[in-house]
């Protein structure tokens, strides 16, 4: 199947203090796409937007195939989406939630519900108002994930959670991947998961998207040089320096373009080359593209 | 079954090179025997939590060092090629001996003295 | 009407399944107090109408306002439906879980009078016209909170149709057509009496509609 899963084009979306601006994303089916942004930054509304819950003000939306909001209701059908400020209806235990998205998706499947419910170590009979945030995460990615959604659509399913209660989230919503046509886009401060499961990563800022680039390809081209230039010499003039920080004789060149090519032209007073982690390449790309809008 | 692998966050080589590495490293000691098929990319992928680009990236260069052999439609196979673990295991000499090289000449020491301070070693081990 | 509007109106029954039980008790038995004597009647009467006027102000402000911000709307909306489903959905749950409290308390108001000899069946033409009214009351209600972006305009809502009723006992009741009547023997369905209920069940059919038109068309929900 050679349709995305999800496409969005120039998309735009205006409140009274924020701007989401020319939003463009896309998810193939069999890939897990990973969001990160500062708070505030429109990640949510993003998923929201995915979702059809809201309007766009400009651009084209479209998931599984079908245009956004209007064909909410057929979408939703293939979307299972979690968010960790998600709660379930007051007053009714989970067997009631189960029972009753049960009758409205055919496609659940009982049996790992049951599995899953011992895995989470949940019960059927708990109130919703009994359950915790860990609790309450699990029981909506249980009631998700057992109607088997070819799209899930995750929006801060870690934050708040203890770790072991994360690694039983991430570990059961990565098991959707053995499925190549199944996928998942998720928004998440925790860069440490995203820098792990994600095939791809957008970075978003201020309602508008940063970067958008295959992981290991943002690992493999952000780079550390730590410098050591002795009085009286400076640097040749270098490409795809995003950042400079100078202590003396002792500079710190923070790259997007790594090559040994480059490596050459900074010449012989290289101390040390450092490879960044995701928070690093996140917060750096964020503060060069600021710059870059003289914001 | 494939929790044996293990890959860390906060290692400093990236987790493709430390999959690359553990399955080579298998494979040197005759764990994974020649002709043995591989996890999947997808199982693997979600046996380690990591994604699938990883795993995809550490299959492909351990298929082009020759260590790993992918049939299309089939699968991903250790090499049958006789003698691969023991060629694994040369490589890895040769590349602690040239690391062992260049400290010995970032040390200041002469030949003989490196060569010296190897046959000790040696000695070292059979003592155990 | 599909699977998941049919699933949440029973939903809406299911949740609320307390309230309409308690509800219910409370209107039945305000009305058999209200049949006993004239001290009865005061204390009845008065429970009564509370007890319709809060179940409605209840089911309509908890059903609509606090699913936002106990976050389980997120979940509802998360199910295959369109927005306007879920007004459709949510209009005809409540309303379905407000009519069991006020049929079981309209007719608790009624028996007595037909069946008691001690309470002229005159008044039945006034009660069916005032229990008409909750109704349509309710309808009201249910619409300004669909419509209102705030519980302050909600709140609006709810003060403007109480005094309604206030306003409703103090006109409907002296108007000449039902007033002479109240006491007497028999029921009197004059033409006062129709124009009056016509009155009530075109207010009730605008503002049952209202909201197919105006939230079901929102293209923001959240």
């Amino acid at each position: 199947m050679n349709d995305k899963h999800i496409e969005m084009r120039g998309v735009r979306k205006t409140y009274k203090f924020f701007t989401l601006d020319d939003l463009s994303l896309d998810l193939a089916p069999g890939e897990v796409m990973g969001f990160v942004g500062p708070n505030g930054a429109g990640k949510s509304t993003t998923l929201r937007l995915a979702l059809g819950l809201i309007a766009p003000d400009a651009g084209e939306i479209r998931v599984m195939g079908h245009a956004m909001p209007d064909g909410q209701a057929a979408a939703k059908r293939d979307i299972g989406y979690v968010s960790g400020d998600m709660r379930l209806l007051p007053h009714a235990t989970l067997g009631w939630h189960m029972d009753f998205v049960k009758s409205i998706y055919p496609e659940w499947d009982g049996g790992y519900a049951a599995t899953l419910i011992k895995r989470f170590n949940l019960r059927p009979e708990q109130n919703a108002r009994s359950l915790s945030l860990g609790e309450h995460v699990k029981a909506t990615l249980l009631l998700a994930l057992a109607r088997r959604p070819r799209l899930l659509i995750l929006d801060e399913p870690t934050t708040g959670l203890d770790p072991v209660a994360r690694h039983e989230v991430i570990s059961e919503f990565m098991d959707v991947l053995r499925d190549d046509n199944r996928s998942i886009l998720f928004s998440s401060h925790n860069t440490v998961d995203v820098e792990r499961i994600s095939d791809r990563i957008t970075f978003i800022d201020r309602g508008r998207i940063v970067d958008c680039s295959n992981k290991e390809d943002f690992l493999d081209r952000w780079r550390r040089i730590h410098v050591q230039l002795p009085a009286g010499t400076t640097l040749p003039s270098l490409p795809n320096i995003v950042g400079r920080v100078n202590d003396g004789q002792f500079i710190t060149l923070t790259t997007n373009q790594f090559s040994e090519g480059l490596l050459a032209l900074v010449g012989s007073h290289v101390r040390d080359v450092q490879r960044m982690n995701l928070e690093e390449i996140f917060v750096a790309n964020v503060m060069h593209h600021r710059e870059a809008r003289g914001q | 079954m494939y929790s044996g692998i293990n890959i860390s966050q906060t290692d400093a080589r990236p987790m493709y090179l430390q999959i690359m590495e553990q399955i080579r490293a298998r494979i040197a000691a005759g764990d994974w025997a020649a002709g043995k098929e591989l996890p999947s990319i997808r199982a693997l992928a979600v046996a380690l939590n990591v994604s699938v680009i990883t795993i995809k990236r550490a299959y492909l260069d351990l298929e082009s060092e020759g260590v790993i052999v992918t049939r299309h439609g089939k699968g991903s196979f250790v090499a049958d090629v006789n003698g691969l673990a023991g060629e694994l295991k040369d490589a890895e000499l040769d590349k602690h001996l040239a690391e062992a090289a260049d400290i010995g000449r970032q040390l200041g020491l002469t030949e003989d003295e490196l060569a010296a301070r190897l046959r000790r070693a040696l000695k070292n081990l059979e003592k155990k | 009407m599909n699977i998941v509007i049919r699933k949440l109106i029973a939903k809406e029954l299911y949740v609320n399944r307390w309230f309409i039980v308690g509800g219910s008790a409370a209107g039945m038995a305000s009305a058999v107090i209200a049949s006993l004597g004239k001290t009865g009647f005061n204390v009845g009467a008065l429970t009564w109408l509370t007890t319709i006027i809060a179940s409605g102000v209840m089911l309509a402000l908890y059903g609509i306002m606090n699913e936002r911000k106990e976050q389980s709307l997120q979940f509802v909306l998360s199910l295959p439906l369109s927005i306007a489903e879920y007004v459709r959905a949510k209009m005809l749950g409540l309303t379905a879980c407000f009519l069991i409290i006020w049929l079981v308390s309209s007719v608790a108001a009624l028996m007595p009078i037909l069946l008691k000899d001690s309470i002229p069946d005159g008044i039945a033409a006034y009660t069916v016209l005032l229990c008409v009214f909750m109704l349509a009351n309710f309808t009201v209600v249910l619409c300004g909170a669909l419509h209102a972006q705030s519980e302050a305009l909600t709140s609006a809502v709810i003060i403007v149709t109480n005094m309604g009723v206030s306003i409703f006992m103090f006109t409907v009741g002296p108007l000449p057509g039902i007033n002479e009547h109240m006491w007497g023997p028999a029921p009197v369905w004059n033409s006062t009496f129709w124009t009056v209920l016509g009155c009530e069940l075109a207010v009730m059919a605008i503002a049952f509609a209202l909201p197919f038109f105006f939230a079901a068309r929102r293209r923001d929900f959240l």
